[in-house]
């Protein structure tokens, strides 16, 4: 072990980004830990030969591991998104081996996961920039794609409330619509709240009469 | 005559007891006689496996009888159409608890030894003694998520009624379980051999079942290969697959898994010990260092001749494995099970080829001249 540092730093802060290197050759680990003093990186080293990687990723809470791809250490943290309730950490695979483009080809694709080949301390420092930035953006995009299906959600739960109300209450959509944006604004609510507790309540009515 | 579209096949494994049937295969010259130039490529880790065969770095694997099916679902990694015609092994693993747990055991149930193999009831006590006190949870590990050391894992653990929020099992790689035993990181694992032998051989573990006592006669290590390339190349396939099961064929016989023994100890295989290997191999299951081994005649078991059908990549095995995905709740959300997955997957259509083709002997495989 080189050096630890625990800070909670997250990937979308500007701020000193945590890695957890997991490297067997010790010479090339000492040499990217040097290449990135004063960045802000700050690089904390396990051997892959140590025991202990899941204690580390708790200690560490590390916003990029980098792993040798021939790390027997894959499966571990492989199973950090599986098993365990962590979250999912970005990973940065590196490989001395020639095949690594066609390795990449079919590990890419959106999930938090890049490989890069041989990862010389001279370029190092790009690499990571690089990461970061495609991590960011995969995560700009996963959280756009979450936004636009809970709005989605929330239209429909409105649009059902809606037409139970209209059933129900033999209202008409307008009239419906807006008895629920009043509650909403009377009781200061979304008016998503407030669809939902109508579609459960009137559900539940509908349920009842079905029993009689 | 049937050609081969391709006569260089680069296949992983990963060094266990049971990749014998490739090193078999290899080492006997198996490949060579169906006309195939086989590379053996070591792998450290089942996750850059799958990567590789994936890419196409690896033309065919041994895999985890639930990887491929984790493959085609895109779990841990982006969905691959990878297919399975050929299951090379049963059975194999064992859960070893160090020697901690093991006097823990003895002290709470108030027993001076443990009738094996271990009833999962003497181990709940010791659970529910830790959580009454507010003691940490006993760690267990096994090797991969999608592998079936983790279901018997599971099992084993539920039918002793062991609430599995009352345990943590976590994933290690093998080469660091027995490590982890001994320096108390961990209170037991299940795994393959050689390692649960190693654990008894170095006096810190006793194994208190082997997977066979869990679950008899499943599926363990099967042969993986994307269905795009058995499209390209199906009569390698054919010849790949006659090959292996020859090898399997081969180890049925007792005396020949003592030869074969002999080979996967080599540095450029498993790199250990005679004595590690062989006892499973064997059916001899070590127990601890101060008790006798246990006769398990299927510990590693291969091929069976008068069953014809265990080499046989049946979709009824298949669906067993999706069972126990889901159980672990290993499925997300938003994937959803296509009804005709197993039989995607599993072909033992590719299967039923290659036993007709060994039995008609009169055909041979021939290289692609030119």
């Amino acid at each position: 072990m080189i050096s630890t540092a625990k800070s909670q730093s997250h990937l979308a802060a500007q701020s000193q980004l945590n890695i957890l290197l997991i490297d067997e050759n010790v010479q090339r680990a000492e040499s990217i830990v040097t290449a990135l003093d004063n960045s802000r990186y700050k690089v904390s080293h396990l051997a892959c030969t140590q025991a202990g990687l899941l204690k580390q990723v708790d200690e560490i809470q590390p916003d990029i591991i980098v792993i040798d791809i021939e790390s027997p250490n894959r499966d571990m943290l492989e199973s950090l998104h599986t098993i365990s309730h962590y979250n999912p950490k970005p990973v940065v695979m590196f490989s001395s081996q020639q095949d690594t483009e066609t390795i990449n080809l079919s590990v890419q694709s959106g999930v938090s996961a890049y490989v890069v080949g041989d990862i010389d301390p001279e370029r190092v420092k790009p690499i990571l920039d690089a990461a970061v930035a495609r991590f960011k953006e995969f995560h700009k995009l996963k959280d756009e794609l979450n936004d636009t299906k809970q709005q989605l959600e929330s239209r429909k739960t409105i649009d059902l409330a809606k037409r139970l109300l209209m059933r129900s209450n033999k209202m008409s959509e307008e009239q419906a619509f807006h008895s629920m944006r009043k509650t909403a604004m009377d009781t200061g609510q979304k008016l998503e709240n407030v669809a939902k507790t109508i579609v459960s309540m009137l559900r539940s009515f509908e349920k009842g009469n079905d029993h009689d | 005559m049937i050609k081969l579209e391709q006569p260089d096949i680069t296949l992983g494994f990963i060094p266990l007891t049971d990749s014998a049937p490739l090193i078999v295969a290899k080492e006997l010259g198996f490949f060579e006689r169906w006309g195939l130039n086989v590379t053996l490529q070591k792998q450290n880790s089942w996750s850059t496996l799958r990567d590789k065969l994936h890419a196409g770095v690896l033309d065919a694997a041994q895999m985890l009888a639930p990887m491929p099916i984790a493959s085609a679902l895109g779990l841990g990694a982006p969905s691959a159409n990878v297919i399975t015609p050929l299951v090379l092994s049963l059975n194999g693993n064992a859960i070893t608890l160090s020697e901690g747990l093991l006097q823990e055991v003895l002290k709470e149930n108030e027993i001076t030894n443990v009738t094996l193999p271990m009833a999962g009831y003497l181990l709940q006590k010791v659970v529910e003694k830790r959580k009454h006190r507010g003691l940490a949870k006993l760690k267990f590990a096994t090797v991969f998520p999608y592998s079936c050391h983790y279901y018997q894992l599971r099992d084993w653990l539920k039918a002793a009624k062991v609430n599995l929020d009352d345990v943590d099992l976590l994933v290690i790689p093998p080469i660091n379980m027995v490590e982890c035993l001994e320096n108390g990181d961990i209170d037991g694992f299940c795994v393959g051999g050689p390692w649960n032998a190693k654990a008894v051989r170095a006096g810190i573990g006793m194994t208190a079942l082997t997977s066979f006592d869990i679950w008899q006669d499943s599926p363990e290590k099967v042969l993986g290969l994307l269905d795009s390339w058995h499209q390209k190349n199906p009569n390698s396939v054919l010849a790949l697959c006659a090959a292996l099961k020859q090898a399997c064929s081969w180890l049925e016989s007792v005396p020949n898994r003592f030869e074969a023994a002999r080979l996967l100890s080599q540095s450029e295989y498993l790199d250990a010990e005679l004595d590690v290997i062989a006892p499973s191999l064997l059916g001899s299951c070590l127990t601890h260092k101060s008790m006798p081994p246990r006769s398990i005649p299927s510990y590693n078991q291969f091929s069976v001749s008068n069953n014809g059908c265990i080499n046989q990549p049946e979709l009824v095995r298949g669906e067993w494995l999706i069972k126990h995905m889901v159980s672990a709740g290993q499925i997300p959300p938003n994937v959803t099970i296509p009804l005709d997955l197993i039989g995607k997957v599993f072909r033992p259509d590719i299967y039923q080829k290659m036993r007709l083709l060994i039995e008609d002997k009169g055909v041979q495989f021939y290289r692609r001249s030119g």
